[in-house]
């Protein structure tokens, strides 16, 4: 089209020369290049030795010692002469069309003025540019800001000339729906046609960026960048109960206005650079947004190919959606070789893989709260250190205060004498070949080859002569995996059936009871009777667990007796109790459970007199004790919050378990795990002008380290791409196009920016303003280019008037740019889906405005046959809360997504969507029609406009008002008072929510 | 691959750039204005002459055991219960066992003599009309990615199926049924759900839409909600009317915008099809021999054969791409025999035996195996040796996949396994290259079928592809 545009405005219309232009390399050549050249010609393939990705490789001697381009001198460039040969033989491109008589019209002027070849656009140096001068400029007036400025000396270039501003009602309804997702009330329409004020634009603008729901609508933008949704999206599409509170803190950044530098890092490792801010934690759900291969990930063996082919992949899925969304780069690219067309390297994207060697997409705990945070953190600090001080034999530990601390607790201690009696195994037996060894303790260590299930059999003589309980205790072991209690590799076990017998009689054991149960797994379950369900202890591994049951009636033993304990593990995959320990009690019930015994070693220090111990037995009771007194403190904090992240700290999931420290990758050869190169080092691209890539850690074995290099390399003002891509998305999702087309794709074969210099321009402001992204929301909504009509026809004929020439002299647009690139007026947008569900329960009444939280279900769930549940979105209460909610807070279902949604484009939550597609389909008609949530919502509103207005003819013009921001023509108020007539108030406004004025926003 | 079809869409797209781009094509795809829309001089095709117009596919969700159904392996006779090392210490979920034989008696079939066991007593008379690929493989052993890959060629979900880009290249035959349908198993959807019938990052109006025949409302919104006792024939033919007026008086002075055209115009599409689809599904009009012959009267085929019954009627009225599901997700109700080869695969087989063969001696009957192309696959094999007792482990080595009908040779079979059976030996064809064929047989080139995406010019091929010349008529 710009090449079309150059000729026009080369030789019509007025403000431009009658010489021809000057033609600029990447507006006006590149383009050609990028479709008709670069495929065979590009920066990996020279095809011929022609290279046509920068000028070096385009102005080098080719393999037939002729020259593709020789600047000034058209006549000698062999690349001229091929694309212009009538001979189909010899003609360039080899397949495809050839190039037109004007492309090739504008290479050769291209050549002739010296064939200049700036670095590319979105890699070189950001300056910026001048604004341009008002003075040269017709419409001068017209403009409100320097973004308008820039917009005009384009269009002024091209004959083109401005539309004028929107009328008021127009410019609040779309400015409300671009900035908040949400229409304006009919009383803040009053209020702002009320406003005759110059500053009345201005004012609306103001209180809009404030609003809360500014936040909900750009995180809902976001959230399609970055392809976020809170399942799996595999075979096993299990659900993220804990993803949402990224989505909270991408609501509350945009509201916040965090600077955008800061907001990056955040995203990329704000656990590494800002460790005491959970909100920095929480932001590191960006890099779990993506789809999770749970069955090759987690499920499969671990050894297998498909599970090397997983990591790597999920690995690309962090690189690619870090590059696209930051930098506008396509990485993805140059997984099986050098990028095609832009200058990343093979070995530069494993270097990026190695970034991500690490990380590992899970639940990680937080606290909300900082000082909790802060409090947490020191106290696993203190607890982490008491080993060394103990061992050091550490005066801290020896300090009065301390010991003094240690003489009341003994005290407490000597008043509670534990009433369990430990019993000492005198046969012990694994039937399914584990070997148990005695411990000096009383407990038995499991250990051998671990098998599938296990039963263990224990006797034992009673010590005492009336038994009222038993007491099974699993104990922790340095040599059991997450030190125990069980030898599933994550440290759980699975007891299905306990059962005690006296003297091989069975008793009956009642009121059991545990110091903890895992969830669904609980110590009831070990004596219900059923194989299938177990007591277990995850996620509380690493520490001992006990569980106690009465006896339905006390027995009473002989001193012969024998006790005789069944503990089946039958629940597979290794679930066992790697040291079990048991005891038995007289006392009354209630039974109480003893949280903390004393190690053997404290044990024989508390029997020793206080005088008679040594320093070393002193050391050893105070880290004990303070050890102790730090976990009840630990224990006694608010609950952690869970986030599902990207990070080398987060809960095992199954097979699933942070990497110890960063894997060793690859490069591999055409992207296959089966032949793998040199190992690649975390680093980054080398693309951008005068900033390289390298990365200096002082340790490559911190996988937090590498991630902050990375988001420091994002962050830093050389980074011109992190600047450039963010101000195009802003423009992109203002004006539904980009300055530059592509959002995610800056390279050669992406878009060439419409206006170069307000790119950078914008991006420097960014930069300037500290990252402010309202300020930039800011100067876009306030200019003229955003607030002139969307009108085609109206346009030009209020141009007529506004700017007081002759209709003759106008410039008809539609021929040469009827798709409007140049801005010569605002763009028409067809509301979104989440806008479209939003506006239906704001007009309706029923919008439930509470921010935050979970998010809403719209669908029955119920348990599927497997991982996945079911989902039904059709039988789902329509008058459910939950559809009350604004559509961001939707629980997002990846290979379920909401059909209503999908029709009208909701983009695959798989996929980075930079912007959306836009369809028109019978399927989106009939959804619009029929749909039980427009359906109900436009009895809703029938509901309300009967309780605002008593009479017809008012509720039709309260309709019009709510719905479409306007009052009804005489025409539409009679048509519509007969429609609701006939056929209910209802049924009208069903009629006016499938309108394309409701639709669309002028 | 900057070919004259990107190029031009490229251009419609950027026409509307993102505004109507889409809505646009729509509008002159459907007056013939569309450059790049089905060439009558190809027959229907975009790049060459097309032999076929519309498909259907049969997808066997869960892994079909290729040595127990069409992969004859006197082989494993011989070795049954040997331990062979194949180099493998573990397969997909557990470690390789002993060397299993097809517990199924075998014969010979039909004049080309293939070798079909007994669980497919029906489809064993029909293979004079099949072309069979006897050595696809997979890249992985896994159901997700598997599946994933035998409909869009990833492994990754969030890439356009082979319907939506079928979808996307020739657009539909009839304005009042949807292009791409999908029937699943009625029990319930397969291995990654709906994203296995995904658009990706083609427009949504690509992707498959699930019509489930015996639901109250087998298509989406379809009609109103039964509660809504204020929307009646009157109301609605009234409501239409008005709406259309309030557009028309809207779109007046926005002439210039072809998106509010093309929406005026789907209500009426939206009409046609509320009238079309109920039709469309009304078994009854169908005789008591052809449900018999499809199976409706035996519970076990029922389900199954209402699918393709469904289908054929679907075809029948241009639909352009049908996809039938055998299966659902899950450990079980699918061809996923992990645990009982003997037991439970006689079972899953008898359900679409007989309906499958009955679709396509209908479809030839009624002379629409002239430009109709059946495809039976499945996301991969299984593995010879034994899982526990009498299963069977996946397989992406090699497995079985046949096709019918128009371009296609009938009666023949490409490629080889091994002698067990568990990796492809010759004649290896990939997704890819079953892809590829299809696009072909509709008169497109797979190479110049594509759509940027976050600077990638995709293809449903990806970089692969090589039509199977073998198996073309």
């Amino acid at each position: 089209m710009s090449i079309v545009l150059l000729f026009i405005a080369a030789t019509t219309a007025r403000g431009v020369a009658a010489e021809p232009a000057k033609v600029r390399f990447e507006r006006d050549v590149q383009p050609i290049f990028s479709a008709k050249c670069l495929t065979c010609h590009g920066a990996a393939e020279k095809r011929g030795g022609v290279g046509l990705s920068d000028r070096e490789a385009a102005l080098a001697e080719l393999h037939s010692g002729l020259y593709a381009i020789v600047p000034g001198k058209p006549e000698e460039s062999e690349l001229l002469r091929r694309v212009a040969s009538e001979d189909p033989s010899e003609r360039m491109p080899a397949k495809g069309e050839p190039l037109t008589a004007a492309e090739v019209a504008v290479v050769r002027r291209w050549i002739e003025q010296g064939a200049e070849w700036p670095p590319h656009w979105a890699y070189r140096l950001l300056e910026r540019p001048a604004i341009p001068d008002p003075a040269n400029l017709a419409y001068a007036e017209w403009a409100q800001t320097p973004i308008d400025l820039f917009i005009l000396a384009r269009l002024e270039e091209l004959g083109l000339q401005p539309s004028p501003p929107a009328d008021h009602r127009t410019f609040l309804r779309r400015v409300t729906f671009d900035l908040l997702g949400l229409p304006p009330t009919p009383e803040e329409m009053e209020a702002f046609l009320a406003d005759d004020s110059p500053q009345a634009h201005q004012r609306a603008i103001d209180r809009l960026l404030a609003s809360p729901h500014f936040g909900e609508r750009w995180a809902r933008h976001w959230m399609d960048v970055v392809h976020y949704a809170e399942t799996h999206g595999h075979d096993q599409d299990r659900p993220r109960p804990h993803a949402w509170p990224y989505r909270d803190y991408l609501i509350r950044s945009f509201n916040e206005d965090k600077p955008y530098g800061r907001f990056v890092e955040e995203q990329v490792a704000g656990d590494a650079l800002y460790p005491g801010d959970p909100q920095a934690i929480i932001a590191t759900g960006f890099l779990a947004t993506g789809p999770w291969d749970e069955s090759s990930l987690r499920d499969i063996r671990e050894d297998t190919i498909d599970r090397e082919i997983a990591r790597y992949l999920d690995r690309d899925d962090i690189v690619h959606t870090v590059m696209a969304t930051f930098n506008s780069a396509t990485v993805h690219c140059a997984r099986c070789h050098d990028h095609k067309f832009d200058p990343i390297a093979h070995e530069e994207y494993y270097g990026l893989q190695a970034v991500f060697a690490g990380t590992g997409k899970g639940n990680r705990p937080l606290d909300a709260d900082p000082q909790v945070a802060k409090r947490r953190k020191a106290l696993q600090e203190k607890i982490a250190a008491l080993p060394a001080l103990r061992e050091n034999v550490d005066p801290r530990l020896l300090a009065p205060e301390v010991q003094e601390e240690i003489a009341a607790w003994e005290a407490k201690l000597a008043n509670a004498a534990s009433p369990w009696v430990v019993l000492e195994p005198e046969t012990y037996s694994a039937e399914k070949g584990s070997t148990l060894t005695k411990q000096s303790d009383g407990s038995l260590l499991a250990g051998g080859e671990r098998p599938e299930t296990e039963i263990y059999t224990i006797t034992a003589s009673a010590p005492i002569e009336n038994i009222t309980g038993v007491r099974l205790e699993v104990l922790t072991d340095p040599s059991l995996p997450h030190q125990g209690p069980g030898r599933q590799d994550n440290g759980n076990l699975h007891l299905n059936e306990f059962t005690f017998a006296v003297n091989s009689s069975p008793a009956d054991l009642v009121n059991p009871k545990a110091d903890f149960d895992q969830q669904e797994w609980t110590a009831a379950m070990a004596i219900d009777g059923k194989p299938a369900t177990a007591w277990g202890v995850y996620p509380e591994v690493g520490k001992p667990h006990q569980a106690v049951f009465e006896l339905r009636e006390a027995i009473a033993v002989e001193g012969d007796a024998t006790l005789t304990f069944r503990l089946e593990q039958t629940h597979g995959g290794g679930h066992l109790i790697g040291r079990p320990r048991l005891s038995i009690t007289s006392a009354k019930a209630p039974l109480p459970l003893d949280v903390n015994s004393l190690p053997d070693e404290i044990a024989e220090v508390l029997r020793t007199p206080p005088r008679e111990r040594d320093n070393q037995q002193r050391a050893s009771l105070a880290a004990h004790y303070l050890h102790e007194k730090w976990t009840a403190e630990l224990a006694s904090l608010p609950p952690q919050q869970l986030v599902y992240c990207g990070s080398n700290d987060f809960q095992p999931d199954g097979s699933f378990r942070p990497a110890a420290a960063p894997r060793p990758i690859h490069i591999l050869h055409r992207g296959d795990v089966r032949q793998p190169g040199e190992e690649a080092q975390p680093g980054s691209l080398s693309f951008i002008d005068n900033f390289g890539g390298a990365f200096d850690l002082d340790n490559p074995s911190d996988e937090g380290a590498r991630r902050a290099a990375l988001a420091r390399w994002l962050s830093d003002s050389r980074n011109v791409l992190t600047w450039r891509s963010i101000v195009n998305r802003l423009w992109s999702y203002h004006f539904g196009r980009g300055l530059v087309d592509t959002p995610n794709d800056f390279g050669r074969m992406g878009a060439t920016p419409t206006h170069p210099d307000l790119l950078d321009w914008l991006a420097v402001e960014l930069l300037e303003s500290g990252g402010s992204l309202k300020h930039i929301h800011r100067l876009i909504v306030t200019s003229a280019v955003y607030q002139q009509s969307s009108n085609a026809e109206c346009g030009l004929r209020n141009a007529e008037l506004f700017f007081s020439i002759p209709h003759s002299a106008l410039r008809t647009p539609h021929s040469f740019d009827s798709d409007n690139r140049y801005l010569w007026r605002m763009n028409r947008t067809r509301l979104d889906a989440e806008s479209i569900r939003d506006a239906a329960l704001s007009v309706s009444g029923m919008l439930d405005r509470t921010m935050g939280g979970p998010s809403v279900k719209q669908f029955i769930q119920t348990p599927g046959v497997h991982v996945t549940p079911n989902v039904d979105y059709r039988n789902f209460d329509v008058d459910d809360p939950a559809n009350h909610r604004r559509s961001v807070y939707r629980f997002i279902f990846r290979t379920l997504p909401d059909p209503f949604m999908e029709t009208l484009d909701c983009p695959d939550a798989s996929q980075l969507a930079a912007k959306r597609n836009e369809s028109v389909t019978a399927l989106q008609a009939l959804a619009m029609l029929n749909n039980s949530f427009m359906v109900r919502q436009s009895e809703r509103l029938a509901e309300r406009l009967r309780n605002e207005r008593p009479e017809l003819l008012e509720q039709i013009e309260r309709l019009y008002e709510l719905v479409l921001n306007r009052q009804p023509t005489e025409t539409e108020l009679s048509a519509f008072a007969e429609h609701a007539g006939a056929y209910g108030l209802a049924n009208a406004c069903r009629v006016l929510f499938n309108s394309n004025a409701f639709m669309f926003v002028d | 691959m900057a070919t004259t079809n990107h190029s031009r869409r490229s251009f419609l797209s950027s026409l509307g750039g993102g505004l109507g781009g889409i809505a646009l094509a729509h509008l002159l795809g459907r007056s013939g204005l569309l450059a790049d829309s089905p060439r009558a001089e190809l027959n229907g095709g975009l790049h060459h002459p097309a032999k076929v117009r519309r498909i259907v596919q049969l997808f066997m969700n869960g892994g079909v055991s290729q040595m127990d159904t069409f992969d004859y392996k006197p082989e494993l006779e011989k070795r049954h219960g040997e331990k062979i090392d194949f180099g493998l210490t573990a397969a997909a979920t557990s470690t390789p066992g002993a060397i299993m034989k097809s517990p199924f008696a075998w014969k010979q079939h039909g004049r080309c003599g293939r070798w079909v066991s007994s669980v497919f007593p029906h489809m064993a008379e029909i293979v004079d009309d099949l072309a069979f690929l006897m050595a696809m493989a997979s890249k992985t052993n896994v159901h997700g990615p598997a599946s994933y890959l035998q409909n869009t060629g990833f492994l990754l979900p969030g890439f356009p199926c082979m319907g939506a880009w079928i979808s996307y290249g020739l657009g539909s035959v009839s304005d009042d049924l949807p292009t791409f349908v999908v029937l699943p198993d009625s029990r319930g959807l397969p291995y990654n759900n709906a994203g296995n019938f995904s658009a990706g990052f083609l427009p949504m109006s690509h992707q498959g839409t699930i019509i489930k025949p015996t639901a109250p409302t087998p298509i989406n919104d379809l009609s109103p909600p039964d509660w809504a006792g204020h929307i009646t024939p009157e109301s609605e033919t009234a409501g239409l009317a008005l709406l259309e007026q309030v557009n028309r008086e809207h779109q007046e002075s926005r002439s210039d915008d072809l998106r509010l055209e093309s929406r005026i115009d789907s209500y009426e599409l939206a009409a046609k099809m509320q009238l079309s689809a109920p039709e469309a599904l009304d078994l009854s009009q169908e005789t008591t021999a052809t449900h018999r012959d499809y199976g409706l009267d035996r519970p076990e085929t029922a389900d199954f054969g209402r699918n393709c019954l469904t289908a054929r009627r679907m075809l029948e009225r241009g639909v352009r791409f049908v996809q039938i599901w055998s299966g659902m997700g899950g450990p079980s109700k699918n061809w996923d025999n992990h645990s009982d080869i003997p037991r439970e695969l006689p079972f899953i087989a008898a359900s679409v035996d007989q309906p499958i063969a009955a679709l396509v001696r209908d479809l030839r009957r009624r002379g629409m195996l002239e430009d109709t192309l059946v495809i039976w696959t499945t996301e991969f094999g299984r593995m010879p040796f034994t899982q526990g007792a009498t299963g069977r482990d996946h397989n992406g080595g090699t497995f079985v996949t046949w096709l019918a009908g128009a371009g296609v040779k009938p009666g023949i079979a490409h490629g080889q396994s091994d002698e067990f059976s568990y990796q492809a030996a010759e004649g290896k064809t990939e997704c890819y290259d079953l892809h590829a064929t299809v696009l072909h047989l509709l008169g497109i080139d797979h190479e110049r079928l594509t759509w940027r995406h976050n600077g990638i010019d995709r293809r449903l091929t990806d970089v692969h592809g090589h039509v199977i010349r073998q198996v073309l008529a």
